[in-house]
């Protein structure tokens, strides 16, 4: 054949399906970043400064500066979520998964490529956020909330994005609906993060719950942020981090086998 | 050189088994036909080649290489045009050849993609997004997808199943060219006189079976007959096994391939100058088909 150039099969698939994702995040971007922007800031208008006067969660640290970095999560583990799962949806009911995988990309590329531009939008919106708090921020206190541990704060981002995009990626795979997809990640997804302690400490419950909550995944994902914005957090931050790993691995075996096993038909 | 090696390939979707025992080989420079009527099993067949499904029992060899075993390397010669239409949701025909460029390996692949949307008349239209393009352009989008990373092997599933003459008749000069090139074609198709003209070689698949394979001439040949019309001046008597019909002056016989034609004459005792004219019908595929599939009845 003609064909003088070589191709490259480690590096180059993986790169282009990257950058694929990437772009498709950028082409959707207005319509994801807007809303998450607007709730945060009903959130942080109605929690951090209408009623959170009233409320002291922490000896020393104000409910706003409290919801700041679990809304920054919230929002990055969320919107993870979001994007693995329409992307690989989207790729279902297009036929697009089945060119991608007749192609020299490997379930691991796929994973990775789609994890990452996942991550992207996750960090998009969690900076977004952040930006947000910062602004209601500045407006009562007069200075910037500056994280105690910026290296914490990115990385509990990171692997939160990162598991979250995997577990879309895996539910999108065997959802036979858009339905399924929002269906789980509204009544399971959601609540566990706005449980796993956005709102409030655990030293606001009573034993019996501390002990339930001790046992949601989001709690430690969730805490790692806020050691890392505000150098407190209610697991030590070790726990946290190992939990985190354990998850984000957790949710990577869980999409390597959804896509090694399962059916890439739409139906 | 067999570029695609298939032996005793099996499927089973739960209990049902779309495909049972198959077993073929497609060399290099070659066009061969996968025929058989909706539901045979050939989209099954190329979607275990492609990996989009795993086969129950039998081995896939692509190169002299395990597909199994060496799946990425295996996958990168590999050219696909799938049955259904693939609909890009958030990108230009440009970016869907140069993404699915990429995931083959090729950046930078900007003279072979410029080349393919040239000579498949999607030029015009690289700005577009596949729902803006018509049913043929999408389809053209398909083929050229398949051919950017210049495939040693190209499976064609139905590529002509519900496109207009023109594009068939171009779609045809490509696989040809193809051919001449020295790539390995799979084509799958329930058209038989696009498959007789196409294709070197052929089996006929039917309920995930493959029930005859060879050269097209030679399994028109062995499963068909000639189809003599004879026109006489003058009524005669004939009672010879051969006759399937004979109305007022025209008789019409079905001759073997393995009967020669003088001696064939000779046994009809007929007068020369009786005939007024005589006609020979070649066998075609599709009298192949339906004899295999009628399980020999003609
Ligand atoms: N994913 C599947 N699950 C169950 N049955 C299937 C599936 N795909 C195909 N089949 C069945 O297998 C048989 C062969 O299908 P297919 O390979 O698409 O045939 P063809 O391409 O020759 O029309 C059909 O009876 C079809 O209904
Ligand atoms: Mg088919």
């Amino acid at each position: 054949m003609n064909n003088v150039k070589k191709q490259e099969l480690i590096w180059t698939p993986f790169l282009i399906l990257l950058s694929r994702e990437i772009r498709r995040f950028f082409k959707v971007m207005a319509q994801t970043v807007l809303i998450p922007i607007v709730n945060s800031f009903i959130y942080l208008l109605i929690f951090g400064v209408s009623l959170g006067k009233h409320i002291q969660v922490i000896e020393g640290i104000s409910y706003l500066e409290f919801l700041i970095p679990g809304l920054v999560m919230l929002g990055c583990m969320n919107n993870s979520y979001q994007n693995g799962s329409s992307s690989l949806l989207g790729m279902k009911f297009g036929g697009e998964i089945v060119d991608i995988k007749a192609s020299p990309l490997t379930v691991q590329h796929i994973i990775w490529a789609m994890s990452l531009g996942g991550l992207c939008r996750g960090l998009t919106v969690g900076f977004v956020i952040f930006l947000s708090g910062e602004l209601f921020y500045y407006f009562y206190e007069s200075s910037f909330l500056i994280p105690v541990h910026p290296f914490y704060f990115i990385l509990f981002c990171a692997i939160g994005g990162l598991a979250f995009t995997k577990l879309g990626i895996a539910v999108a795979f065997i959802a036979k609906t858009f339905d399924h997809v929002s269906a789980i990640g509204g009544f399971i997804i959601l609540p566990l993060i706005t449980l796993g302690g956005v709102f409030f400490s655990l030293d606001n419950l009573s034993p019996f719950w501390i002990k339930v909550s001790y046992f949601n995944p989001l709690l430690y994902f969730i805490n790692g942020v806020r050691y890392g914005v505000l150098g407190v957090s209610d697991v030590p931050v070790a726990v946290a981090f190992w939990i985190s790993i354990l998850g984000l691995l957790i949710f990577h075996l869980a999409a390597v086998w959804t896509l090694k096993r399962g059916s890439y038909q739409p139906w | 050189m067999a570029i695609l090696k298939i032996e005793n390939l099996v499927k089973n979707y739960g209990s049902f088994q779309a495909v049972n025992k198959v077993s073929f080989a497609v060399h290099s420079g070659e066009i061969f036909g996968l025929l058989g009527p909706n539901g045979a099993g050939k989209t099954s067949i190329i979607s275990i080649i492609t990996t989009v499904e795993k086969p129950t029992a039998g081995s896939i060899t692509i190169n002299d290489m395990k597909l199994n075993q060496h799946e990425k390397k295996a996958k990168s010669i590999i050219g696909v045009v799938p049955q259904e239409i693939i609909t890009h949701g958030y990108f230009n025909v440009e970016e869907i050849l140069n993404f699915h460029s990429g995931y083959y390996g090729l950046i930078n692949n900007t003279v072979r993609i410029n080349e393919l949307m040239k000579k498949l008349e999607l030029w015009d239209h690289r700005h577009k997004r596949v729902r803006q393009l018509s049913g043929g352009m999408k389809r053209r989008l398909m083929i050229a997808k398949a051919l950017v990373h210049s495939p040693r092997l190209l499976l064609l599933d139905e590529p002509t199943a519900g496109v207009d003459v023109e594009l068939r008749y171009s779609i045809w000069q490509l696989v040809k060219e193809l051919k001449k090139m020295g790539v390995a074609i799979l084509f799958t198709t329930h058209y038989l006189e696009e498959a007789e003209q196409l294709c070197d070689r052929v089996a006929i698949i039917d309920k995930g079976q493959i029930q005859k394979q060879g050269e097209t001439t030679t399994l028109i040949q062995k499963l068909t007959s000639r189809h003599l019309t004879l026109i006489l001046k003058n009524k005669i008597e004939c009672s010879h096994p051969a006759l399937i019909n004979y109305q007022n002056n025209t008789l019409e016989f079905r001759v073997p391939y393995s009967k020669e034609m003088g001696k064939f004459l000779s046994e009809l005792n007929l007068q020369r100058e009786n005939i007024l004219d005589m006609k020979i019908r070649e066998g075609t595929l599709e009298e192949a088909f339906k004899y295999v599939l009628n399980q020999g009845e003609l």
